[in-house]
This record gives C-alpha cells, structure tokens and sequence, in this order.
C-alpha cells in the first residue's frame, strides 16, 4: 500500500472514530442547540425554519465545494499514476537489424 | 544471430517523480480556486436567499411576478452556447481546426443572453420591482445581478479569446486560455441552472 492510501486510510478512520464518539458521548450536548438561536427565535415560527434550512444548507456548502474540488485533484492524480504505469510496463520491441553482409576474406 | 523483432525486457523505474508535466496543470488548477471561491460567495447568496423565501409570503401580493417564459427560453440560449465552446476546445486539443469559430457562437449567445436579461429587467423596473422596493426586489437583483455580472466577465473574457482566434490563422499555439475560460463558462451555465429554478419557479 502506498504511504498516500495509509495515511488517506488513517485519517478516514480517525474522522470515523471522531464522529461516532462524538454522536456516542455527547447527547446532551446535541439537544442544546446554539444559546442564541434558542434565545431569539420563537419555536414553530416561519423565520425560524427559514434561519434552520440556511444554516443547514451553508454548513453543508464548504464542504461539499472543497469536497468536490479535492475528488477531482484525488481522481486525476490517480489517473496519471494508472496511464504512468501502463506506459511503464509497455513491452518495446524494435527490429533488430540484419548484420552487414560482405564479400568473404579469402 | 537472427533477424526479427526483439523483447527488450521491463526497463527499471525512475524514483524520482515525473516533474515536467503535473497531473494537473497549473491553468486548470488556478481556475478551479477562482470556481470554488466563486463557488462559496454565491452558497452565501443563496443562503440570504432562502432566510428571505422560507420565512415569508412569496413572491409579495402587490409586487410584479417574475418572468419565467421567457427566461426559460433565455436560458436555452445560455445552455446551447455550451456546444460550440465544448467543440472549440476539443478542436484546439487536437489541432484539427475542428469547432473553429465556436468561440464567437458562444460570445454572442452570451450576449444574447445578457440583452435579453437586461430587457426583462428593464420591464420589471417600469412595472415596480426595484431593489429598493421590498425583500422580493432586492434579493432577486442582487443574486441575479451577481450572476449576471459574472456572465459579463466571461462574455469579454469570450470576445478577447475569439479575437486571438481570428488572429491565429493556423490555429491555436497554446489553448490554455481557452481551457480556462471553457471551465469558467461551464461554472457560469451550472450555476444559471440552480438559480433559474430556485429563484423563477421555486
């Protein structure tokens, strides 16, 4: 396995573990909500679904951007290695050239 | 020794990396952060956008109604200026003068489409719909104005390149200019495709 693949491996693994204790350990937390927005908005209010759904969606936005950016540098690096090794691996056949011919030495 | 083609067996492999041609080239790379930063200032437009259209009666009684017909239309004109840019670009790859000429189609359906734009807005302006008069106004000239500025940009950015096109009689030397306004052209018509929807339909 390549040193990239470990440490994409790594840190996928460490995100995975991050969010499952996270999501494990801190329930109460998670009913909390933001001290202001329990504050300032009135509960089953238009306003306050319209900040809920923004907020959702300008959350999930950066990381969808970067997200898709980084996939495609990932994938094209990945694409050069593939077309890299083919090359590599091409067998290279040439003809080898008839030896020179001359009259004989007596 | 006999004569014939010769396996010349598996030759070693360089350690040292391939740096004369990146994976990715400087051009498209440089372009997909200006996309991406672009990218994130319209997600900050839309989020206004939705605070505004989820929290309250829309579109306002007493305010004109968008015109969605026509700028449905407008957008055909905007989506079929991707084809003969996709052409001009493949043909400049190749070097086979294919698609040649597709750079000027795409410039002047992007005017096309910010004439018309700028008509409708015209109209909308005479009927009451101003950036001053009310949240519905504002926010729709700001996200739609953003969007047509960008659209502007690119359009020049079209026209310049369609001059050098003109100007290189045998084709293009380096097409990395094109690449990177090809990209932004196609940001600019994915991005029309949210918008349209949720600000026109939506």
């Amino acid at each position: 396995m390549t040193t990239l693949r470990r440490i994409c491996s790594t840190l996928l693994a460490a995100a995975a573990l991050c969010g499952v204790f996270s999501l494990v350990l801190a329930p109460d937390a998670l009913a909390q909500g933001c001290a202001m927005c329990g504050t300032a908005f009135i509960k089953d209010d238009p306003v306050t679904r319209a900040f809920n759904w923004s907020v959702l969606f300008l959350i999930a936005m950066p990381y969808t951007i970067f997200g898709l950016a980084a996939g495609w540098l990932f994938l094209a690096h990945r694409r050069r290695g593939r077309h890299r090794a083919e090359v590599i691996a091409m067998p290279v056949t040439r003809p080898v050239p008839a030896p020179a011919t001359g009259p004989e030495e007596s | 020794m006999t004569v014939g083609a010769l396996t010349v067996p598996r030759r070693p492999v360089s350690t040292t990396p391939d740096v004369r041609e990146p994976a990715v080239s400087n051009t498209r790379l440089a372009i997909v952060i200006v996309i991406t930063a672009e990218s994130m200032l319209f997600a900050g437009l839309i989020g206004m956008f939705l605070v505004f259209r989820l929290s309250q009666n829309w579109p306002p009684p007493d305010l004109p109604r968008l015109p969605v017909g026509i700028t449905a239309l407008n957008s055909v004109v905007l989506f079929a200026s991707l084809v003969p840019l996709t052409r001009a670009l493949r043909g400049a790859r190749a070097h086979d003068g294919t698609g040649r000429g597709g750079v000027k189609i795409a410039a002047l359906l992007g005017g096309l489409f910010l004439t018309i734009q700028g008509v409708e807005w015209l109209r909308l302006l005479a009927h009451g719909l101003t950036p001053g008069s009310s949240v519905y106004g504002g926010t729709f000239y700001l996200l739609i104005g953003t969007h047509g500025l960008h659209v502007l940009v690119a359009v020049v950015w079209l026209t310049v390149l369609a001059v050098l096109e003109r100007r290189a009689r045998r084709g293009w030397n380096s097409w990395a200019g094109l690449e990177m306004c090809t990209l932004y052209w196609y940001f600019v018509c994915g991005l029309w495709a949210v918008l349209f929807p949720l600000v026109y339909i939506y």
